[in-house]
């Protein structure tokens, strides 16, 4: 099994959306880079370069759940991604694993076409203002199941991504973050939250002169 | 350091802040942990100088603190829970017993609010405390009882909790928020069968709870119950016709289940959601899933319930493409038009 990579800015949706919903379970897909992609590798290394955050509500009901996949898909052929993974938090606020998401089934849907998707669950114990750890957990579909990676096989695209996550919580961005849920209750919202992912490229951006500068 | 001329104030009158502890431990529902900090009200809004006399300040202070409360009140009356706002809000303005002593009977549904917010945000011992405020001056409440119940379930203490429980529904059975708090037990340990059983034993003695009946459809979905989904379902378009959620809501359920006959059904619930709102995107798109399905079912093209059909179907797609007109919606999001482009059935 390849490495998997995680953008601030696909692990900052995924933590923002869990965080502006604390009370339900969210769920989302992630998009992976497609250029870096080849077709039936096993040990396929995974760049995720971003998160769509999807529901907070209805999580078993499929209409608008088709709806949503309909749009990611053509957002991500657009822009030359690959669906390549799910993401969930639950509910219930002991709960982390797999078996209690909802939305597996759009998961292992997601493995049919791409085999080597991940699986990311929130850990809502890990879960502070001022995260300390990822407070995620990877899996990979292999033998009909979802499993557990190592965490050294997932690495992050920068070494300050824990701080710039917490900066956005600590700033209140979550109340700006918009799922799909939103965009369907007002369809003039920006469910691809290009505003989130400017902000963290301008925090990037300066979080790097600093790198440089020590 | 701005802030440092307010510390030894706060530090002198408002005590009780003292109680909140530094480390968390878990509850049932918030997610994020909250760190203690303390921000005595926003420096950049009040204009400070070390001139400022500091009584002017205190002054400053006790305005906020009502402000603080109307801010509660409309919260309650428009049933926002807003947990973290008000754990924030009673940080900051480290809001204690002589701030709420002046409100009169009020300040007990305050307190309520601040209990309710301080477990969800995992601050235990100022839920405790408060509750204890409360046993205090209700000795033999059932309502306090509760809280220490909620107290109870935060903690994880579920069999303590129960126990608790069966003494309040022993001496009132007509209590109930308390018979619902075993039913919440059960969904904490992740039992929903159990959790329905409760429900729906619950539900017999009060029939007409729509908030129950929602409880129990969304549970019934959980485990892929959709028949006695759609009943509950149903149950709460009995109490409440005339709400298009609902109706959106049932016609969701009925779509999931697949089939002609369910489909029928579905697209009936969808056009009746339409009709109580034409705002209502979801069920658009529902219908346009709908009609979409049914055209692949009804093969035979000169059938009347094709006809029909095709004609729901293209007001539909008109309709979405008008609303996706109006909406700005930014370039970077796919448009609903470009989904019926790539869904839609042509003849």
């Amino acid at each position: 099994m390849g490495e998997v990579t995680l953008d601030t800015v696909a692990y900052a949706k995924i933590m923002l959306h869990a965080a502006s919903y604390p009370h339900c379970a969210v769920t989302g897909v992630l998009l992976a880079d497609g250029s870096k992609i080849r077709d039936g590798a096993k040990s396929q290394d995974l760049d995720i370069v971003d998160a769509i955050p999807l529901f907070h509500h209805s999580h078993y009901l499929s209409p608008m759940a088709e709806v949503a996949m309909t749009q990611v898909d053509a957002l991500a052929q657009a822009n030359n991604r690959v669906i390549a993974g799910y993401y969930a938090a639950c509910e219930n606020f002991r709960d982390n694993t797999v078996e209690k998401c909802p939305g597996q089934k759009i998961a292992e849907k997601i493995v049919e076409f791409f085999p080597s998707a991940v699986f990311v669950v929130v850990d809502n114990k890990k879960f502070r203002h001022h995260l300390s750890n990822p407070a995620i957990k990877l899996h990979n579909y292999s033998e009909g199941k979802w499993k557990v990676m190592d965490d050294n096989k997932v690495l992050f695209q920068t070494p300050y991504v824990l701080e710039t996550v917490s900066l956005l919580l600590h700033k209140g961005v979550q109340k700006d973050l918009v799922d799909f849920d939103n965009y369907l209750d007002d369809i003039s919202q920006d469910w691809t939250n290009l505003g989130i992912e400017k902000l963290i490229a301008s925090i990037n951006a300066s979080n790097s002169i600093d790198f440089k500068n020590d | 350091m701005r802030e440092s001329l307010y510390r030894p104030m706060s530090a002198q009158t408002e005590a009780p802040l003292c109680s909140v502890p530094v480390t968390r431990i878990t509850t049932t529902h918030k997610r994020l942990d909250h760190r203690f900090t303390i921000h005595i009200t926003s420096p950049q809004n009040v204009h400070t100088t070390h001139h400022t006399p500091i009584y002017v300040l205190l002054q400053y202070i006790q305005v906020l603190k009502y402000k603080i409360f109307d801010l509660y009140r409309q919260w309650r009356e428009n049933n926002e829970r807003r947990s973290e706002d008000i754990i924030n809000t009673y940080l900051q303005h480290s809001i204690d017993e002589n701030a709420l002593q002046k409100l009169g009977t009020e300040k007990y549904v305050i307190i309520e609010q601040i209990i309710y917010a301080a477990l969800d945000c995992h601050y235990y011992s100022l839920a405790k405390m408060w509750t204890l405020k409360l046993n205090d001056e209700f000795p033999n409440s059932l309502r306090v009882l509760r809280y220490r119940v909620l107290c109870l379930e935060a903690e994880g203490q579920y069999k303590k909790a129960r126990s608790e429980l069966e003494n309040i529904t022993t001496i009132d059975r007509t209590q109930a928020p308390a018979c619902k708090r075993f039913v919440t037990i059960y969904k904490a340990m992740g039992l929903i069968p159990e959790a329905i059983k409760e429900l729906v034993f619950y539900l017999k003695q009060f029939i007409s709870d729509v908030e129950a009946w929602q409880e129990l459809c969304e549970m019934y979905l959980v485990i892929q119950e959709y028949s006695k989904a759609v009943f509950c379902a149903e149950e709460q378009i009995l109490h409440s016709p005339h709400h298009h959620l609902l109706h959106q809501r049932l016609a969701d359920i009925r779509y999931t289940m697949g089939g002609v006959e369910n489909m029928e059904l579905a697209k009936t619930y969808y056009c009746q959601a339409l009709k109580l709102n034409p705002d209502n995107m979801r069920a658009l798109l529902g219908l346009f899933l709908v009609t979409n399905n049914l055209l692949g079912q009804y093969k035979s093209s000169g059938s009347t319930k094709r006809k029909e059909i095709w004609k729901l179907s293209q007001w539909v797609q008109s309709e979405i493409s008008k609303r996706q007109k109006k909406a700005k919606t930014p370039a970077s999001v796919p448009t609903l038009t470009n989904l019926m482009l790539t869904l839609a059935i042509t003849e």
